[in-house]
């Protein structure tokens, strides 16, 4: 039973690393309409980039604040790059759009061999390495700190959706793009400020998720796949609006429980059990429609 | 294609003109069928099993194809139905005792089809760039079973399949030659089949659905019965490339079932522009740059997909740009 409860634990740790991921991706879909397939490549750049300063800070605290810097500066970059590159697009369907990203995470995967072609171990930081007794049970500190600061950011995120100035625009720019502009609004900057947003995200969620979520060859894939099938179940329609970041937050819970207390209960249906999530959620919605222009 | 692009359709043709277009485009073809056939007379053996690599995605990009550019749903998950029929004509290679390549062709197919009637109710829910993301998400989650389900599948170990028989009592295929051979024949009664669903009132309704889905649904049709019926048959397809695929390797892994299949589909079917023709034009090109090209540069073999990704996005754009540039001057 206290094993179920320490993999419920997990759960909640890898669920919200995918949430902090996913959040970004719905951002940009939402804001820029624009599907990011190169997703998964920035939050691999995160990954390495916390590998990197455990490398060469020998596992001090301030190599990890250096990483989060670091990989704020990235996720703008790689934002603002990304914006750049889909805005000449605009107008000639998504699968164009999708291919650029789809490019951009290719050329990335190439870049990201100087790496090796296996996995490399990321650990948390010296001071953060230890574990706590949770009845008989340990659990490492960092896992249950990063539970804590990914709650803090869905928090944050929920807020300054919801309440904030900024989140006001975000939304009009979601809700109609024509009349936000109409009304002063300058969406082009919104869409490049979400864009970045959305990769300081996945980029920072990597530095963070990298020893629950390690960097390898093939991680960002996997990243990608979880955090689209995250924003199909958490309701991609309602993207912008004040519901969406809740509907994220419980889709990615529920699918980081899907695969650490499915996988403890039964290894092979994990998929399918992710399989028949998919299945009944976008089956009992009304249908996502996008109508085509 | 749910492109707003303005389309420049040809002025229509004179009609004498008819006939030698026709002719050389038979032409073309019959050119195209002959250096096929001699390729593994002349080419050594690793330019054959390339070329066997090209026939089995160009089945893959017509299926994709069916959907993309033809029903208008972007699919970056075709190697879900692919891997269907792949592991179902390995298990009955190896499991069931049976080499016949054409038996496993048609059993592939049909599982494929199955595979695709059992996940349209999830995929079909959605449109646009949804369906786009639920169709990876399919194809992904199918690798991860394949990956797992290891007492059946082998795991990520892959399965090792005899090489197949062409007619009962015949030996098997043990030559990369003869194995392509029987694939170029497989891929060709595949083209007829293509070819004869192109011409049928179902792929009429699906380029309707794709053109205007709402107005389609008010002259009386049942799209999502259309499109279901479309989806199966691109199932059907991409399970038949699974044989193939298959009959081409003599193995298996889920690593074949992977995004890099389904994304070079997709490739292979945008560089078609919603032609079948184009579609197995792209495959070729596509095989080409990874295989021919990848080598050379060292294994950068991601890279150069990856620009060839970013070439297909970006031309109708520049194109577009480059001629209201030419406009622009010429005033």
């Amino acid at each position: 039973m206290t094993a179920y409860a320490v993999t419920a634990l997990d759960g909640l740790a890898f669920g919200l690393a995918l949430f902090v991921v996913a959040a970004g991706l719905t951002l940009i879909f939402g804001v820029m309409d624009v599907l990011n397939l190169a997703h998964g490549s920035l939050y691999l750049a995160g990954a390495y980039l916390a590998y990197l300063a455990y490398l060469f800070s020998h596992g001090s605290l301030v190599g990890l604040v250096v990483a989060l810097v670091v990989g704020v500066v990235v996720g703008v970059g790689g934002g603002a790059a990304l914006a750049a590159a889909v805005r000449p697009l605009t107008g000639y369907g998504h699968l164009h759009q999708a291919l650029a990203t789809l490019g951009i995470a290719y050329l990335a995967a190439d870049g990201y061999t100087v790496f090796g072609g296996a996995p490399v171990p990321v650990n948390p930081p010296n001071i953060l390495a230890g574990s706590l007794d949770l009845g008989r049970h340990g659990y490492p500190v960092y896992r249950l700190l990063f539970i804590a600061v990914a709650a803090a950011v869905a928090l944050a995120l929920h807020l300054a959706v919801a309440r904030s100035r900024y989140g006001v625009l975000l939304r009009a720019t979601v809700a109609d793009p024509g009349m936000a502009a109409a009304t002063g609004v300058n969406t082009r900057r919104v869409q490049t400020a979400a864009m970045a947003a959305g990769s300081v995200l996945a980029v920072t969620g990597g530095v963070l998720a990298a020893p629950l979520i390690g960097p390898a060859p093939g991680a960002d894939t996997t990243v990608l796949v979880l955090s689209l099938i995250v924003v199909v179940i958490g309701g991609a329609s309602s993207i912008g609006g004040a519901g969406s970041i809740t509907g994220t937050l419980a889709a990615a819970l529920l699918v980081g429980l899907v695969q650490t207390v499915g996988v403890l209960a039964a290894p092979t249906l994990a998929p399918f059990a992710l399989f028949a999530v998919l299945l009944t959620v976008l089956v009992s919605r009304s249908r996502t429609a996008v109508q085509p222009a | 294609m749910t492109t707003t692009r303005p389309q420049t359709t040809p002025a229509a043709a004179p009609v004498h003109r008819y006939p030698r277009w026709r002719s050389r485009q038979l032409l073309l073809g019959a050119a195209v069928m002959l250096a096929a056939l001699a390729l593994p007379f002349v080419a050594d053996a690793y330019t054959v099993s390339i070329a066997s690599t090209a026939i089995v995605l160009a089945v893959l990009a017509m299926s994709t194809q069916l959907l993309t550019g033809i029903a208008g749903l972007p699919s970056l998950g075709q190697a879900a139905y692919l891997g269907v029929g792949a592991y179902t004509a390995a298990l009955l290679a190896t499991v069931g005792g049976v080499s016949n390549g054409l038996v496993q062709l048609a059993v592939a197919a049909a599982a494929g089809a199955v595979a695709a009637a059992v996940t349209a109710p999830l995929l079909l829910r959605t449109r646009g760039v949804l369906f786009l993301m639920a169709s990876f998400a399919v194809a992904e989650l199918t690798r991860t079973i394949a990956a797992q389900w290891s007492s059946v599948t082998g795991g990520d170990d892959g399965l090792h399949t005899p090489p197949v028989t062409v007619w009962p009592g015949t030996p098997p295929l043990r030559s990369d030659g003869y194995a392509y051979l029987y694939l170029l024949g497989c891929f060709l009664i595949l083209v007829v089949v293509v070819a004869v669903l192109l011409r049928s009132r179902l792929v009429l309704a699906l380029r309707a659905a794709a053109d205007h889905e709402a107005r389609l649904a008010a002259l009386g049709y049942h799209v999502n019965r259309h499109l279901f019926a479309g989806f199966v048959c691109a199932g059907a397809l991409a399970g038949a490339g699974g044989a193939l695929l298959v009959a081409a390797h003599g193995y298996l892994s889920p690593a074949d079932l992977g995004l890099d299949m389904s994304a070079m589909a997709l490739l292979a079917a945008a560089i078609g522009l919603g032609t079948m023709r184009g579609a197995v034009a792209g495959a070729v090109l596509v095989v080409a740059v990874r295989d021919l090209l990848g080598t050379p540069t060292g294994g950068h073999a991601p890279a150069l997909l990856g620009l060839a990704f970013l070439v297909v996005a970006y031309q109708p754009a520049i194109t577009d740009r480059l001629a209201t540039w030419k406009r622009s001057r010429q005033r």
